[in-house]
């Protein structure tokens, strides 16, 4: 059965003293979809994704990575695994070109892995900028440089934390279609998003957050409807 | 381009492997000064400088060189080259029995550590006595000529140069200063951090176990304090930052300017000269915080491997 799903998680919890930033979370995630997961500033979607990365460490319940237990391994083992993620706050190398980048985390042989770096900096139209250092390039293309990197780890599945965040019109439309993409080669995509039009024209199931809990989950037309969302965002 | 930098490192290499022939042993012995200064910084540069992780001790493996090679020459009749390597094995166990625990820590943390490593090494020497002399040191036979110490001092400077070298242009160097960059984003890349720190951290521990045990052959005399002088890092950080940090020539660059200047001042003035260096390093640090190089490769664009 745990075979079928790409990503489970049972009731994990993550704490910090006395706050519960994530509370009992299960979910299950089945390959070549799109998610998206939402909430109220300080739900816990961003400690979720940490905790699913390894980048904090959970208190009780299973993470589980194509069936394997990934709970308890360090970020770089989870990120080996398949999973990639990208930073609510842009977290690139500065000082390393585009181009260096994308090739710092890749293992594979040089010449190919700087044939598949260009490929994608040429699909987050950064082409022209691959000498350039990172640190030197608008919010806007870095956004896209953090998106190309996890790429190039060729992850299966690929966490996005608010990749809509400052990025302009034009560019948001290929990032968008980029996602769109992902799936069509099989990936596995995960959203946290707080533009609820990306988020519900992008995905196909749809995971709210309140206090750390998961409230609600499914299609966005039902999340749309859903009292206890409409709750958790407005209040009675 | 390229070819002419080789040329021009080519002809600097044979002006200098030919000129203890042409100079006199002052020169000499001010170059040996020189490539010991080099090797420092640049092996500083390694873990500081590429991963950012500011090592306050790293005399610690400069004295721990000194003393494996002293005891071997002194009570096991070793000759001073082979002593001298296992002195640089010695430096690089130290640093992976170190460096395991202390790259866990960050920033201020990780440089108090190493400085407590240094003022630890220095009591152990004091106190076992009988192995390391205690306060009184370790003599051992004067050299009798210098030059094979030029030639062993500028090979290891050239060796730990050139290392640098094919780890900037590498992808491994690129990790490292991904590290320095943003230490998490690295490790969430699939970057293994804690393991290219420690390998960094040995090499960057190797060089100086090596030119420490040189310097105990050269002065054929060591005791605590002259060998785990707090001084020595903070010049070996001053000669890497005033050339620039996280280059290949920058600490070159340092050393031998810095070295050149303080002789120049010294002789002429000799109860200020520190204070006009401290003057210097002051200036440098408000003026150039990249340092040299970083000056340059910012205003003409220059590669980060130079």
């Amino acid at each position: 059965m745990l075979d079928n799903f790409i990503l489970e998680l049972r009731d994990v919890t993550k704490r910090f003293g006395g706050v519960t930033a994530v509370n009992r979370c299960s979910l299950r995630l089945a390959p070549g979809k799109i998610y998206g997961l939402i909430g109220p500033n300080g739900s816990g979607k961003t400690t979720l994704f940490n905790c699913i990365t390894g980048l904090e460490v959970r208190e009780e319940g299973e993470i589980r990575f194509r069936g394997e237990r990934i709970d308890g391994l360090r970020p770089h083992q989870v990120t080996r695994r398949g999973i990639g993620r990208t930073f609510q706050v842009i977290r690139i190398f500065p000082e390393l070109t585009a181009l260096e980048n994308l090739l710092v985390v890749t293992w594979s042989p040089f010449d190919g892995a700087l044939r598949r770096a260009r490929e994608l900096l040429e699909l987050v139209t950064l082409d022209r900028l691959q000498d350039e250092y990172a640190g030197n390039l608008s919010y806007g293309q870095q956004k896209l440089l953090e998106f190309a990197r996890i790429l190039m780890t060729d992850p299966d599945l690929i966490l996005l934390d608010e990749p809509a965040a400052g990025v302009n019109r034009t560019l948001l439309n290929e990032l968008l279609q980029a996602i769109r993409n992902l799936r069509s080669q099989g990936k596995t995509v995960f959203i946290v998003e707080h533009d609820m039009k990306v988020i519900m024209d992008l995905s196909e199931k749809i995971f709210v957050l309140n206090y750390g809990e998961n409230i609600a989950e499914g299609p966005p037309e039902v999340i749309q409807a859903d009292e206890r969302v409409i709750e958790a965002y407005f209040g009675r | 381009m390229k070819w002419l930098a080789w040329v021009v490192a080519a002809g600097v290499l044979i002006g200098l492997a030919i000129m203890p022939f042409f100079v006199s042993n002052y020169i000499v012995t001010f170059a040996i000064q020189i490539f010991m200064w080099i090797a420092l910084a640049e092996s500083w540069n390694l873990i500081s400088g590429f991963t950012g992780y500011v090592s306050f001790g790293h005399v610690a493996f400069f004295g721990t060189g000194a003393y494996t090679t002293a005891i071997l020459v002194s009570q096991a009749g070793w000759h001073w080259f082979p002593a001298s390597m296992m002195g640089s094995i010695t430096a690089a166990a130290l640093a992976l029995i170190i460096g395991y625990p202390c790259l866990r820590l960050k920033g201020p943390y990780f440089a108090i550590a190493m400085l407590g490593l240094n003022e630890v090494l220095r009591a152990l020497v004091s106190y076992f006595e009988n192995f390391t002399g205690g306060g009184n040191g370790i003599t051992l036979t004067p050299i009798q000529s210098i030059q094979p110490l030029y030639y062993a001092m500028g090979g290891v400077a050239l060796a730990v140069v050139f290392l640098t070298y094919c780890i900037i242009t590498s992808r491994f160097g690129l990790r490292l200063i991904s590290i320095r960059e943003d230490e998490l984003a690295a490790e969430a890349m699939g970057i293994n951090t804690a393991a290219l720190k420690l390998y960094a951290f040995l090499l960057s521990a190797a060089f100086p176990g090596i030119v420490g045990g040189f310097f105990a052959w050269y002065s054929s005399h060591i005791e605590p304090i002259g060998t785990f002088p707090l001084l020595t890092t903070i010049t070996m950080i001053i000669m890497c930052l005033f050339g620039g940090k996280g280059t290949v020539l920058g600490p070159v660059l340092g050393a031998s300017l810095l070295s050149i200047f303080q002789e120049m001042v010294w002789a002429r003035f000799l109860f200020i000269h520190q204070a006009i260096f401290g003057a210097l390093i002051v200036a440098v640090v408000l003026l150039m915080p990249k340092g040299m190089l970083g000056v340059l490769q910012e205003r003409y664009r220059l590669p980060r491997t130079i």
